[in-house]
């Protein structure tokens, strides 16, 4: 019984954690947005953890610079499982203009499995809600066949 | 004081300013540029929109086909910074940036826009091997223009090709299979006398296959780089830039 208490309310407090990998920081005031009154993602119980380790789903944005690469891999690591990992934007996907820079590490790919991937640059708020949402199912998900 | 009061009353019977958006549609505003649209009707394979995107979002497959390539083109959204350089680079309007912002995909296929333009590979001049033919006048019979002339008693078999429309009935119709379709002719591009140096179509051409020097007052055409999309042509102020048959 206390397990199902715990697998409700967490399937309704999915909890973001942001990385921010050398974006130009278009995509990440849109996802700061997006938590704000006007768009509102708390409604979904979606909030920003201040720590990789309360998180469940992972927003990374930003086309993964060479100074950045190390420190994404190890919060990667020390995100709880189940998790989601989200991209938000063009950059973690393939780079986007910066492709074939010396400094850049893109894709996402090569470093974890991208569930989600928002496309846009950068994409609305709502498209980024509807990513968010997409998520949390997976997350629902991946929890279920955890505790199975 | 006051002012304070009355906007803390007006705010507490307010409406929430939330955008109820999963449960209430939101529509884009008109010119947003969102998920590409791709007519490969409207398309000739110019690849203007290779050349002007900068992340290189755009991809062509080339694929050839019984009379000429089918050009797969893929528009990559998990590269493309949605800038509308293509788009504003299309002089023919086969690409267009919708307002569509539903991009959020679990499968990164579903972010490819993919669309086919069929090139048709360009047809010589009907012409007749005279040592199989029996000028039994059935290609001229069938010529719905009536292009084809063919004298029995003379022994002679000619062609108007101001006429002749290339569409093939005369070949189909042929028994000794003598009709035939001759190797194309290279198309260049020829500048007339009405030339003023303007440099618009060397402005316009996607393969930089045409120079103009204002000073030196020359115009010249580098066929091996032509495409053949005839935007110089359409270009031309002065109208004095055609197509011809090269070497």
């Amino acid at each position: 019984m206390f397990k199902k208490i715990i697998a409700a309310s967490t399937a309704k407090s999915p909890w973001i954690y942001h990385i921010n990998t050398g974006s130009c920081n278009g995509c990440d005031i849109e996802l700061v947005a997006v938590l704000t009154p006007r768009y509102d993602a708390e409604r979904f119980g979606f909030k920003l953890a201040g720590t990789p380790r309360h998180a469940d789903i992972v927003v990374v944005s930003g086309p993964i610079t060479s100074q950045s690469k190390d420190r994404l891999i190890r919060t990667l690591e020390q995100v709880p499982e189940p998790k989601v990992v989200v991209s938000i934007g063009s950059c973690p996907k393939s780079g986007n203009v910066f492709k074939g820079s010396y400094s850049v590490e893109a894709p996402l790919d090569k470093y974890c499995k991208v569930d989600v991937s928002i496309a846009g640059c950068t994409p609305k708020p709502e498209a980024i809600i509807e990513g968010l949402y997409k998520a949390a199912q997976i997350l629902k998900e991946k929890r279920e066949a955890m505790n199975k | 004081m006051i002012p304070f009061l009355k906007v803390a009353l007006t705010n507490l019977f307010s409406k929430p300013s939330t955008v109820k958006y999963p449960y209430v549609p939101v529509e884009a505003k008109p010119r947003y540029r969102g998920r590409i649209a791709y007519d490969g009707d409207k398309c000739v394979n110019c690849g203007m929109c290779v050349k002007v995107c900068s992340p290189g979002a755009i991809n062509r497959i080339y694929k050839d086909t019984e009379d000429g390539q089918d050009i797969t083109y893929e528009f990559d959204h998990t590269s493309c910074t949605f800038c509308g350089m293509c788009q504003d680079f299309c002089d023919e309007g086969a690409i267009t940036l919708t307002t569509d912002y539903h991009m959020v995909a679990t499968d990164p296929e579903d972010l490819i826009v993919r669309g086919v333009c069929h090139k048709v590979n360009p047809k010589g001049n009907i012409s007749c091997n005279t040592d199989l033919c029996v000028y039994c006048t059935l290609c001229a019979k069938k010529c719905p223009s009536g292009a084809i002339t063919v004298d029995r008693a003379a022994k002679t078999w000619t062609v108007n090709i101001g006429k002749c429309t290339k569409c093939g009935a005369c070949i189909k119709t042929c028994p000794k299979k003598a009709v035939y379709f001759a190797e194309p002719k290279p198309q260049v591009v020829v500048c007339g006398d009405d030339c003023v140096y303007c440099t618009l179509c060397a402005k316009k051409c996607p393969e930089e296959a045409i120079t103009v020097d204002r000073a030196a007052k020359t115009w010249s055409f580098d066929a091996s780089k032509c495409v053949q999309c005839g935007k110089c042509v359409a270009a031309c102020p002065k109208k004095t830039l055609s197509f011809a048959d090269g070497e």
